[in-house]
């Protein structure tokens, strides 16, 4: 997988995306599904149709528990995970409702695996 | 009671997020978004007992309503899918708490689950059809 400007892109929006729902649903105490909401409106209405997508997706990663993201760096790694598997996954099953869900949530237990490996 | 509230629950978010997305033509993020904040903040105030339950089944269903126009062409398509959404979530509400998309994965299912019922569906219509004639013309000749 070549790293070109669109992945790269790909690749910020969704650590950014995943790290400030963590912070709305942890830091902030809102819950994950207010900063869920929060974040997919701001995202929809600040950003074009595919980036918003790929933040709201991105999102749903940051709604784990502080079981599965520990700290803001699992959150970090946690949205960079999301957004390799976004890249690697844009063609298949589009249209399918829940499509974003599924990949976060395959981003969720690949961080996971990795934090319970660090301890 | 409480399985009969989820599953209206999931159906008037899946429905409202359909609506938004593909009536109002505003989007499936924006529709979905609006529809898990709307949730978030309204449930747990007018419901304290069921209200964390509740909003976490609209944000579910609401993942569902992302589904496209190809796959879900009618409303009735996507109260299906709700009402599939709100017995998944019923069912598998201990399992994979806590990990971040775990919703949106029952939601996908559920879209599955739909698509394939109406595919199966159509394929016996036309495997009865094509019996029917096959039979009519053997009584013919």
């Amino acid at each position: 997988m070549t790293l070109d400007k669109t992945k790269s892109r790909i690749l910020i929006l969704a650590i950014v995306s995943t790290s400030l729902t963590w912070i709305l649903n942890h830091q902030l105490g809102l819950g994950p599904i207010v900063a869920n909401g929060l974040v997919g409106v701001a995202a929809a209405i600040f950003m074009p149709g595919a980036l918003a997508g790929i933040a709201y997706t991105s999102s749903f990663v940051g709604m784990s528990s502080l079981g599965v993201l520990p700290s803001v760096v699992f959150a970090l790694i946690g949205g960079l995970i999301a957004g390799i598997v976004i890249i690697a996954t844009t063609e298949i099953y589009a249209g399918i409702g829940g499509k974003g869900g599924t990949t976060a949530a395959a981003a969720a237990l690949v961080t996971r695996a990795i934090s319970g490996l660090l301890g | 009671m409480n399985t009969l509230l989820i599953i209206l629950t999931a159906v008037a978010a899946g429905v409202t997020t359909y609506f938004i997305a593909n009536k109002l033509n505003k989007g499936a993020v924006l529709a979905s978004a609006s529809v898990t904040l709307a949730s978030g903040i309204a449930f747990p105030h007018f419901f304290p007992t069921m209200g964390s339950t509740l909003m976490v089944v609209a944000a579910c269903a609401s993942y569902g309503g992302m589904v496209s126009r190809k796959n879900a062409p009618t409303l009735g398509d996507m109260v299906m899918i709700s009402v599939i959404i709100g017995m998944l979530f019923t069912i598998t509400a201990s399992s994979y708490a806590g990990i971040g998309g775990r919703l949106g994965t029952i939601a996908a299912i559920s879209c599955f689950a739909w698509l394939g019922v109406k595919n199966s569906a159509k394929a016996a219509s036309r495997a009865r059809k094509s019996d029917f004639l096959s039979k009519s013309v053997e009584i013919w000749q």
